[in-house]
């Protein structure tokens, strides 16, 4: 049937090809509009709904309250050290993980013998599990046993409490996640640099740039909408930690390391407060897209120049 | 033309920052390996032994053989959950990104900049209704509990979106003289032109699954159903501080398969890595 109407062009249809044409992309769009109507807008409508209820998951009933969850959650220290901690954490996280992952792009996209092994050799941690990878750390971060502090105590430096002292584990968590997932940002910096025309670099060259002057000229100013990726993406994704303490400190010491995530699992799933774990759920997700938003103004605001 | 040998002292602060960098990513893995090789007395002794004095297979035996804390049956758990995800996110992905990459109806504009927006939203505002309604349907330690809620992966749509546009129209419309219709364009002519990007999507999706952590710990709590991720976090929490060795067996076996997949497709790997990113941006 369908041959025939596709070589005989004139013949009529019963359904106007345009029309055909709409049938068939929805038809090709009903599996994913569906899963993603349940799952996704269906889900983050059940939160906000969710978060103005009294909603315990072992108590039938469950009031209204309006705001009052939103009303305890400004007032709650737990969450706000949690939402220092994950500040904190993010900041270091994302600085280093940009800076080492820019410094690494730069020296592999030089040309060097080995480029693919470095690579290869560099993604790899951003393959592991965080359980794997948080095991490993909690290890070799041991204050009493760890290699770590070994390496310190053989150079004659003093020995660090990395994980169990509170001023220092956030950064600590920060240094597994750096060694973890700098790979991919890097990976990102090296399609960034190829991406620049050699003319340039030549242009500046003949010019008698110095380095550090064909960096801040030419690298820097062109690589502006990949810093802007790497930075997005890093906020987002780092803000969301969870697994490096969940692993690595159960939030500890004290609740030094919890972060938001960390507290919403506590709050669902260790006190069954779904609720209340709703707000935090929408409160984060408010703050990340006011987050988003002022990176995207400022990076573009100094792109216009 | 620099010669290699001009090029070498040129270059040598980038050879020395990516030799220690490289060594920096390799030593806690080689330190990690050690421990899981060693005996319970001798990692707690000062200093460390670098190389284990008395090597023993015990602890990966241990990881592998007792009752409730099987590294084996974790690792069947998330090669089916991750496997059955990733075939998901393709068949679901791929026709929505064929509807929105080629064919023109009502909305195709507004429904794909709508679903850019929701990829703002971080993915645990969702947690706890989904969680919810995995309870009510029954599906709570159940691999579709792992599989369906994150199969309408809007990255994916986007990649491949992104890639199917790419694809010269000329191929399709012969298809069409042929007698093809929508369904045959998708399936024979676009989706076999489109292996690379398909098998970017689906590394890039497994590997995510594979390593995903908080919706696997709260939606399995039996040995049938939990993930690696969740059994290494459960094997921490009950043995940690008197059996290092075992625990970090535990970390090193669960690597291992990862490690198998990015040798044999590193290139794959890389290549997708920054196609997907370049696509992001």
């Amino acid at each position: 049937m369908s041959t025939m109407n596709a070589s005989t062009p004139k013949q009529r249809r019963l359904i106007p090809l345009k029309q055909q044409e709409a049938l068939a992309a929805y038809l090709f769009l009903t599996p994913f509009l569906i899963i993603f109507g349940i799952f996704v807008v269906r889900a983050v409508f059940a939160a906000v709904e969710m978060s103005f209820y009294d909603w315990q998951i072992l108590r039938p009933a469950r009031p209204f309250i309006g705001l009052g969850n939103y009303e305890e959650l400004l007032n709650d220290s737990v969450w706000w050290t949690a939402l220092g901690n994950t500040v904190k954490f993010t900041a270091m996280t994302v600085v280093g993980t940009t800076l080492l992952s820019l410094s690494a792009a730069i020296a592999v996209t030089q040309p060097i013998k080995g480029q693919s092994l470095f690579r290869v050799i560099l993604y790899m941690p951003t393959l592991f599990s965080v359980g794997a990878v948080g095991l490993i750390w909690v290890w070799l971060l041991s204050t009493q046993y760890g290699v770590i502090n070994y390496g310190l105590s053989l150079i004659g430096l003093p020995t660090i409490n990395w994980l169990g002292d509170p001023n220092m584990v956030l950064a600590s968590l920060s240094l597994t996640t750096i060694w973890w997932g700098f790979g991919f940002p890097m990976l990102i910096f090296i399609a960034g640099l190829q991406g620049i025309p050699e003319q340039l670099y030549e242009a500046a060259r003949i010019d008698g740039a110095a380095g550090w002057q064909i960096f801040y000229k030419i690298t820097l100013p062109l690589l502006r909408p990949t810093i802007l990726f790497v930075t997005v993406t890093g906020v987002i994704s780092h803000f969301q930690v969870y697994g490096q303490p969940f692993i690595m400190t159960n939030g500890g010491p004290g609740r030094s390391s919890y972060t938001v995530i960390f507290y919403l699992y506590q709050v669902a799933w260790t006190a069954f407060r779904m609720g209340y774990g709703a707000s935090v759920a929408v409160a984060l997700a408010i703050i990340m897209a006011v987050l988003t938003t002022i990176q995207f103004v400022f990076i573009n605001r100094r792109v216009e120049y | 033309m620099a010669t290699i040998k001009g090029n070498f002292f040129q270059h040598i602060w980038a050879y020395i920052f990516l030799a220690i960098l490289s060594l920096a990513v390799i030593f806690p893995l080689l330190i990690a390996v050690s421990q899981s090789l060693s005996t319970n007395q001798a990692v707690n002794r000062w200093p460390p032994e670098i190389i284990p004095a008395e090597p023993t297979l015990e602890n990966m035996q241990l990881v592998l053989t007792q009752q409730d804390l099987r590294l084996d049956i974790w690792l069947r758990n998330s090669l089916i959950a991750a496997t059955g995800y990733t075939i998901a996110v393709l068949l679901v992905c791929s026709p929505a990104a064929y509807a929105f990459a080629r064919l023109r109806f009502p909305g195709n504009r507004v429904l794909f900049a709508f679903l850019l927006v929701t990829i703002m939203i971080p993915s645990q505002v969702t947690l706890i209704p989904n969680y919810l309604l995995m309870r009510d349907l029954k599906w709570l330690d159940t691999f579709a509990a792992l599989i369906v809620p994150g199969a309408a992966n809007v990255f994916g749509v986007f990649l491949l979106r992104q890639f199917f546009q790419q694809i010269p129209q000329e191929l399709e419309e012969a298809a069409v003289l042929d007698g093809a219709g929508f369904f045959g364009r998708f399936w024979h002519v676009v989706l076999p032109l489109s292996t690379n990007a398909l098998t970017a999507l689906g590394i890039f999706v497994f590997l995510g699954h594979y390593n995903d952590l908080f919706w696997p710990f709260i939606v399995t709590n039996s040995l049938e159903t939990r993930t690696l991720p969740v059994g290494l976090a459960i094997l921490n929490s009950s043995y940690a501080g008197q059996f290092r060795p075992m625990v970090l067996s535990g970390a090193v076996l669960s690597v291992v398969p990862i490690l198998i997949v990015y040798v044999i497709f590193q290139r794959r790997i890389i290549r997708g890595v920054m196609l997907t990113g370049m696509a992001g941006r």
